[in-house]
């Protein structure tokens, strides 16, 4: 009896174990998709090992799409019109597609899967953008979640790029990430230093990326770059400028400033920087700086819980109080603003308040 | 823990990088259906439940973020602050659903206790009990929430 038992449960679990050796092996063959060809712009062809996403294909061919997310669906910013071969569109990717674009065949090229031949178009600046390999020369506390991370270039040795535009920093394979990621930082250097990438980086808890510039990344170190991308920039009017940023969305504003400074950009413009405490303020000495060197510039900080120190130097409060208190009417006025939604949102409101029109509202959202 | 490949699946991606860094068991070596009975029972034996837990906090956030991530004071004794950076964070759970990265600060004012959580912990708290792993960065204890909170 007990026999029959045991020979019974071994020939089960010997019919499991083949049905799952056919499993693996027809698995091996099903998903070999073999070579794929993708023609992009109807000028240019790839020969690809087909079976992977599009997104990392086109970026193995130095081909860089903007992606903040590193592939996973959660940005929405690795859109590229797919017009054959993509398959029907994902359940992940329709909360990031509006009607014109599923109508033009917009897709995430991180959810399409080439599984055969494919007919894609890319925007033509997108073939500009490189990759970078950097050194990390400089690593500088700005305060205690804030750091400024400097990049020598290498090679390429130059970056040409728009103030205001973003790169993508690669974070490698270490102790607490098992695969490489990609997230996106504002330039904050002075563009006159070709060589030179500066970010502006604030720590975010358990935040991949940043975990490794702050815990891991030692000056001396190679790092992985590729850009540059982004549409924020300054406008070629004479209106006066409003920046609104705080914390490490004074990245882009600072790289602006520099820019101005550097081509003696004579229009008035006013930053103001909203923060909690005193010791949350930083690029003073630059700020004065750039007060002395442009013609019409003032930084305005801002703090919502001023210490026991001498605090007359600051405004007081929320850094859209004080836009209220400064600006009176800016129905004249452009404004660049950087930082978080909630931020961004609010600094819209008061802006339109005073009459500022929406389409010279110009801004980076942290998105 | 009953071993069906979805929740092997899950289990391994919470306890990858993929997502976060460090993961969201941290060095808690139960499984995530443990992790969530256990959590259960002492929600219970404390007389509240994930969803009246998950609704508070979001009710503090909301308020914390009127702040722009400056303190703002919820009640009597207790602030809060939101920080946001770029980016989301999706539910590792196999549904769409992504969450800004904003991580709201609580204070007691009193006692100067903080404790943090995310846009996601509030969602993974809400719709799957789950309050991550011992040792990973936004393990919650429920009493110590529930002190902290109401």
């Amino acid at each position: 009896m007990i026999l029959a038992i045991l020979t019974a449960v071994m020939v089960v679990s010997l019919i499991a174990a083949a049905l799952a050796g056919v499993l693996v092996v027809s698995e091996h063959y099903l998903n070999d998709y073999g070579r794929c060809r993708i023609t992009i712009n109807d000028e240019r062809e790839l020969e690809v090992e087909g079976g992977r996403d599009l997104l990392s294909l086109l970026t193995s061919e130095k081909i860089f799409i903007p992606s903040a997310c590193g592939g996973r669906s959660t940005c929405g910013l690795c859109k590229l019109k797919v017009l054959e071969g993509a398959g029907p569109l994902l359940p992940t990717e329709e909360p990031f597609l509006d009607e014109d674009e599923r109508k033009s065949n917009v897709r995430l090229s991180c959810q399409v899967k080439v599984r055969q031949d494919l007919k894609i178009e890319i925007p033509k600046e997108l073939f500009a953008i490189r990759e970078y390999t950097c050194k990390c020369a400089e690593i500088t506390d700005l305060t205690n979640d804030i750091k400024q991370f400097r990049f020598e270039l290498v090679e390429p040795q130059t970056m040409d790029y728009v103030p205001g535009q973003y790169i993508q920093l690669r974070t490698p394979v270490y102790e607490k990430s098992s695969e490489e990621v990609y997230r996106a930082y504002s330039i904050a250097s002075d563009p006159a230093q070709k060589n030179i990438i500066d970010l502006i980086i604030r720590l975010v808890p358990g935040g991949i990326c940043t975990t490794y510039c702050f815990e891991y990344l030692k000056v001396g170190d190679e790092v992985k770059m590729n850009g540059p991308y982004g549409e924020f920039r300054l406008s070629e009017t004479d209106a006066p400028m409003v920046f609104i940023a705080g914390g490490s969305g004074m990245a882009p504003i600072k790289c602006m400033l520099h820019h101005m400074k550097n081509t003696q950009n004579k229009r008035k413009a006013v930053y103001y920087f909203g923060a909690n405490h005193p010791r949350q303020l930083f690029h003073l000495d630059l700020m004065k700086e750039l007060e002395k060197n442009l013609p019409d510039f003032k930084f305005v900080p801002v703090l919502s819980e001023p210490d026991n120190g001498d605090n007359s130097k600051y405004e007081k409060g929320l850094v859209t109080d004080a836009v209220r208190k400064g600006l009176k009417n800016a129905s004249k006025s452009e404004a660049y603003l950087c930082g978080s939604p909630g931020m961004i949102e609010a600094s819209i409101k008061v802006l339109r308040e005073l009459g500022m029109d929406e389409k010279n509202i110009f801004y980076d959202k942290f998105e | 823990m009953k071993e069906s490949p979805q929740n092997n699946k899950l289990e391994a991606l919470l306890r990858s990088s993929k997502l976060v860094a460090g993961g969201f068991m941290g060095s808690d070596n139960r499984g995530v259906l443990e992790i969530i009975d256990a959590d259960k029972i002492e929600l219970s034996r404390l007389g509240f439940t994930c969803q009246q837990l998950a609704s508070r906090m979001r009710q503090i956030t909301d308020a914390a973020k009127t702040g722009l991530e400056t303190w703002v004071q919820i009640d009597d004794n207790l602030e809060a602050k939101t920080e946001e950076a770029r980016g989301f964070l999706p539910c590792p759970w196999p549904h769409a659903g992504r969450f800004v990265k904003r991580v709201t600060i609580i204070r007691r004012i009193n006692t100067s206790e903080t404790i943090q959580w995310s846009d996601l912990n509030i969602h993974l708290i809400g719709g799957h009990g789950f309050f991550q792993g011992r040792g990973s960065n936004f393990r919650i204890e429920p009493a110590i929430l529930i002190k902290m909170i109401f």
